[in-house]
């Protein structure tokens, strides 16, 4: 009956109830939505470091990663993938040859880590192969007579191997994208030309089209006019194992692109048949061993025991090798918590400030009630239960309307296109796919309740103070 | 059979630099079945006296006694469900819970003491036909007028089968037809339900219905008559 009551108070004054009921329902829908973001976010770069980047486990000699001494071979390889494989939840091992590297072009040179691996021993691991930009080659598919070379994006457009040029075709293409006939006219005299950098194609274009064109249509002819050319070659060199500076010309296999500039700029990937050929190095000698696991959740279990096999070598889980990562995976749920804690703080005190004025605006009714027998625990239910209803009403509504639009955007994604470098240069992809746990819901469920519970304890104790027989004197 | 006795009972309020005796030493005892009106001028005295007939408030000195227990000496909670459990109240201005229907005002105080919904439920249709209003049991305050609104608020102060009855100017707010007819209501609930009813108020057509007229001034009565 005290619940029944309180329901169809929270509807005697249906415009102050719906608004309190809409900032909550906004409140929460921005809260939930912002948190589908953060947690779409973070689940990808999760999902791209594992996957793309760095693995689950990497085992080495100790001194190894200080650095990168060409010297520190692990030896008899196959006893130690034989070792790592024969652990539980173990699910595939690849060799690796590590050096750092200079890499160079006619243009330009940069600094690298050459990574030589077996591609298909590597695919078991990490999934690169997927990665790679359609038209630039394969990842080591095709055999060659050349060393080859996979690398980033980045690296690619640092080094001028991707270049932009607008043809007819480029033209043609842009129309079919709905770029206006006027912007084409202006680009009509660019065909042929070529940019050897994006920045310079960028500047040109930033002059010759006006702030909204450049701002509609930039990136469309961008990316149409993005070209790359094939057999394109760099050289890479390093230091050989008897400490000689030593190198070899590469052919690009193929572009990569897992939207982490930093990776993309530094990360190549050669074969390591050609490394160890090129260093001296031995067809046994290999750097570092990686290692793919069948569930995450039991990373520190596994890494234990294979710690436990190689007492003198250095083992290290994605968590250790990417303390941010660990970091992240671990606090998300509560970072996300403490911000919606925050956002329903706020909203707590459109709720008490509107159970006030339900208690002043009552102040004879309660009086009548009190003096009729309702006790003062009934009293605080009553009021505590308006509150509750009101919060959660429009915490329910939200909640809904967030699910909804998750649902809708977590299929496709949200492209935040113009925030794409800021984006990759934190290793996380424009293109955010929002999700969220039944459990985060049932967290803000919870929240919202006690929101509810704790903006009622001032009105519902000012309610309690009223004296009956002058409340009931109140017009 | 004593329902309702008031001893010496003396009501002082002091405000800054004045003492008010709203209430100046009232003895008076109340038998079941009574159909009792207060009259007096404004500020005689009649509203802090029903308050503390009703428990509302706690006389400076004397006793009120209801079935032989002294209200002023219950813990707040104890006396909040022995207001429930003993007193019925009719308000001037109604006071009816705006949200709920005229079935579910009525329902209320039972609700509060945990009668089962059918004995619940049994009653105040009993009550609603007997104040003349079985045709609006549905009906919310908002659609009903004054006078009916009263009669709602009737049956509920009955609902519960309380010693008796307090009406503070039951009828201050309704026309002289709506007047009548609940005074005949609560003359026929008083006589069938033998229920004690006590009224303040002005009407002098309530108070040529009143069995008993006790007249009070400056806090002290002035006569008590029985018709």
């Amino acid at each position: 009956m005290i619940i029944n009551t309180a329901w169809k108070n929270v509807w005697r004054n249906r415009t102050r109830s719906m608004v309190v009921i809409t900032s909550m329902t906004i409140g929460i829908f921005a809260g939930i939505f912002t948190v589908g973001l953060m947690n779409g976010m973070m689940g990808q770069r999760l999902d791209a470091a594992l996957n793309k980047e760095i693995s689950h486990i990497h085992l080495n000699q100790k001194a190894f990663n200080d650095n990168f001494d060409i010297q520190y071979t692990l030896d008899d390889i196959e006893k130690i993938n034989a070792a790592i494989l024969s652990v539980e939840g173990v699910e595939a091992v690849a060799n690796r040859v590590v050096i750092n590297a200079m890499a160079n072009t006619a243009t330009k040179s940069m600094g690298v880590q050459v990574l030589g691996i077996n591609p298909d021993q590597e695919m078991t691991i990490l999934d690169l192969d997927q990665t790679i930009i359609p038209g630039t080659g394969s990842f080591f598919e095709k055999e060659s007579r050349s060393n080859l070379a996979f690398i980033g994006e980045d690296l690619a457009k640092e080094l001028n191997i991707i270049r932009y040029k607008i043809e007819q075709s480029t033209i043609d293409s842009m129309r079919t994208r709905e770029v206006p006939d006027e912007v084409l006219v202006k680009l009509e005299p660019y065909i042929g030309k070529r940019f050897s950098s994006q920045k310079a194609f960028q500047k040109e274009m930033k002059s010759l089209l006006s702030p909204h064109e450049s701002h509609k249509y930039a990136r469309i002819i961008l990316e149409e006019s993005w070209s790359f050319r094939s057999r394109s070659k760099m050289t890479l060199t390093f230091i050989d194992k008897n400490n000689i500076q030593t190198g070899g010309m590469f052919r690009i296999a193929g572009i990569y692109d897992i939207n982490n500039s930093m990776f993309e700029k530094s990360q190549i990937f050669v074969l390591n048949s050609d490394l160890q050929r090129l260093t001296g190095l031995n067809e046994n000698d290999y750097h570092q061993t990686i290692v793919r696991i069948t569930d995450i959740a039991n990373t520190e279990l596994i890494t234990e025991s294979i710690i436990e096999k190689f007492k003198n070598l250095e083992i290290q889980n994605w968590k250790e090798i990417q303390p941010e990562l660990a970091m992240m995976s671990g606090m998300v749920e509560k970072i996300l918590t403490a911000f919606m804690v925050i956002i329903l703080a706020a909203l707590s005190f459109g709720i008490v400030n509107t159970m006030l004025m339900v208690v002043l605006e009552r102040t004879k009714e309660l009086g009548m009630l009190t003096a009729i027998g309702m006790n003062k625990k009934k009293v605080f239910a009553m009021i505590m239960s308006e509150s509750v209803f009101l919060s959660l009403v429009g915490g329910v509504v939200g909640m809904i309307i967030s699910w909804i639009v998750i649902s809708l955007t977590a299929s496709k994604g949200i492209n935040f296109v113009g925030a794409q470098e800021g984006f990759e240069a934190m290793g996380i992809s424009s293109h955010i796919y929002p999700s969220i746990t039944n459990s985060f819901f049932i967290i803000v469920t919870i929240l919202i309740v006690i929101t509810g519970i704790l903006s009622s304890i001032y009105p519902a104790r000012k309610a309690l103070k009223l004296d009956p027989a002058e409340a009931l004197r109140t017009e | 059979m004593k329902v309702l006795e008031l001893k010496n009972v003396h009501k002082i309020y002091n405000s800054s630099d004045i003492k008010v005796h709203a209430v100046n030493g009232i003895t008076l005892d109340f038998e079941q079945g009574e159909f009792a009106a207060i009259v007096g001028p404004s500020g005689s005295g009649k509203t802090t006296l029903l308050n503390m007939i009703g428990g509302l408030d706690i006389p400076t000195e004397g006793e009120i006694l209801v079935d032989n227990t002294d209200l002023s000496k219950l813990k707040s909670s104890r006396l909040i469900d022995f207001r429930m459990n003993n007193i019925g109240f009719v308000f001037q201005s109604y006071n009816l819970i705006p949200v709920l229907t005229a079935k579910e005002n009525v329902e209320f105080i039972m609700n509060l003491q945990k009668w089962p919904k059918k004995k619940r439920e049994k009653r105040t249709l009993e009550l609603l036909k007997a104040v003349g209003l079985s045709d609006r049991i549905n009906s919310r305050p908002s659609k009903l007028s004054g006078g009916q609104q009263q009669r709602v608020a009737v049956a509920r102060a009955l609902a519960s089968k309380p010693k008796f009855i307090l009406a503070d100017e039951p009828t201050a707010n309704l026309d002289s037809k709506s007047t009548e007819t609940l005074i005949e209501i609560m003359e026929v609930l008083n006589k069938e339900e033998n229920i004690t009813f006590i009224f303040s108020t002005h009407d002098a057509r309530v108070v040529k219905r009143a069995k008993r007229v006790i007249t009070i001034e400056d806090g002290k009565v002035l006569t008590d008559l029985r018709n």
